[in-house]
């Protein structure tokens, strides 16, 4: 019988995600209830403490990762599949945040432009980054040796990277509907006051932890997922190295019997 | 029990580590890896020229009022996006949607549009609008589309507004 692979779970990633959800509960508690609507955008000024964090997240905090990640993987001196699987649980849970930035982007956007989705810079390049996520996932599924799967997905997380300055300054590159950065200009001036800046700062702060979270229960569920890996191809080498035992077995009964096979 | 930090296993470092090839193969092999990074820098390189440079004018989501005032000529009555800021005491509600004017610096627009505007719809706030200039020496835009674009600036609607210890707002 083939025995369960299991790993440790380390405590502090479970005071990590309660931390999360407990910031994230706050979060809403504070922005619905507590600060003020906006002069210009009234109510609808509430996603502010939502739709950011989860941008940055998916822009900033998975994408640090994943890059950095690939780039350990392939650099020969830190080679190990620990900064291959911290890259892809980057990227999965990248492309979560991607796409609920891209939800609540489109909630936001009917209300306040008028339009559910547009193609200005700022989206289309963030419809890229989840596209281009979603193919590092599809690429890490296709059937190959962990070497090779490893090196080939690192090569495609660095591509996605080279996407993410693209979101990042494509406000400035480019006239887009999209507003300028949120919290800070380029002059590192703040356009959120009072209370509404403090509730923004914990929705940074939550959604953040929630990220490390996350990216702690993936990695371990990649963990997981090799081990079960290896222990069915070593399940199949046994049953396969006991049925070429067995024809042996009956291959040498056999010409050990009087009138049995000739070679 | 595998250690989270690592989670190395004994077949993934095995195949992590490859199989050495002969005295020679290791040579050709980082010569054709190689070779591979460095058509793998070019495209990447390439795809961001061509983003930045080649689509970079293509990629801007509207002209602002100076800028199709600069270009008024070639622009003739196609359909394109324009952005400017709404002149206040300019909006007018017609049985079809609103007249206003939008303007950047000297330059001012009237606007017919047809069409609900939406809800942030207002005085002083910059919207783009999708439509054409009436005729190739007209001022005057028809438009069919509102879109306002906000700005990043949030300050609270009521900033003297106090609780009460009732919990009454006022």
């Amino acid at each position: 019988m083939m025995a369960v692979a299991t790993v440790s779970r380390p405590r502090w990633l479970s005071v990590v995600g309660l931390l999360g959800v407990v910031a994230v509960a706050g979060t809403v508690w504070l922005g619905l209830w507590i600060t003020p609507p906006d002069v210009t955008q009234g109510n609808l000024a509430r996603l502010l403490y939502i739709h950011p964090p989860l941008a940055t997240v998916a822009l900033y905090w998975a994408g640090s990762v994943a890059a950095a990640g690939s780039l350990l993987y392939l650099w020969p001196r830190t080679r190990s599949l620990f900064w291959d699987r911290l890259a892809a649980a980057a990227v999965e849970v990248g492309a979560v945040f991607s796409a609920l930035t891209l939800i609540t982007g489109s909630l936001w956007g009917r209300p306040a432009w008028g339009a559910w989705w547009t193609w200005d810079a700022r989206l289309t390049s963030t419809a890229l980054l989840l596209l281009l996520e979603l193919g590092y996932l599809a690429l890490r599924r296709v059937p190959a040796d962990v070497a090779v799967r490893a090196r080939r997905c690192a090569v495609a997380a660095l591509l996605v990277a080279v996407d993410v300055p693209i979101v990042h300054f494509s406000v400035d590159w480019w006239q887009t509907l999209h507003q300028t950065g949120t919290v800070l200009d380029p002059g590192f001036h703040l356009h959120v006051h009072g209370s509404m800046a403090w509730t923004l700062l914990l929705g940074f702060i939550a959604f953040s932890l929630i990220f490390v979270w996350l990216l702690g229960v993936r990695y371990r569920i990649e963990v997981l997922q090799d081990m079960v890996g290896d222990q069915e191809l070593e399940v199949s080498l046994v049953e396969r190295w006991s049925e070429g035992t067995e024809l042996a077995g009956v291959g040498s009964a056999g010409r050990g019997r009087p009138g049995g096979e000739t070679p | 029990m595998t250690d989270l930090s690592t989670g190395s296993t004994p077949t993934a470092t095995r195949a992590s580590t490859g199989v050495p090839g002969g005295p020679a193969l290791p040579m050709l092999r980082d010569r054709h890896r190689g070779r591979l990074w460095l058509v793998g820098a070019v495209l990447i390189a390439a795809f961001v020229f061509l983003l930045i440079e080649g689509l970079g004018s293509s990629l801007n989501y509207f002209d602002t009022v100076d800028q199709a005032f600069a270009h008024r000529g070639s622009l003739g009555t196609t359909t394109f996006r324009l952005e400017g800021n709404v002149v206040p005491g300019t909006i007018r509600s017609t049985s079809v949607g609103a007249n206003f004017s939008i303007s950047e610096g000297d330059h001012v627009v009237r606007v017919v549009n047809t069409g609900s505007p939406p809800q942030l719809f207002q005085s002083g706030i910059p919207v783009v609008l999708v439509g054409h200039f009436t005729s190739t020496t007209s001022d005057d835009f028809a438009s069919n589309s509102i879109l306002v674009k906000h700005s990043a600036n949030y300050i609270a609607r009521y900033p003297t507004r106090v609780t009460a210890k009732n919990g009454s707002v006022r």
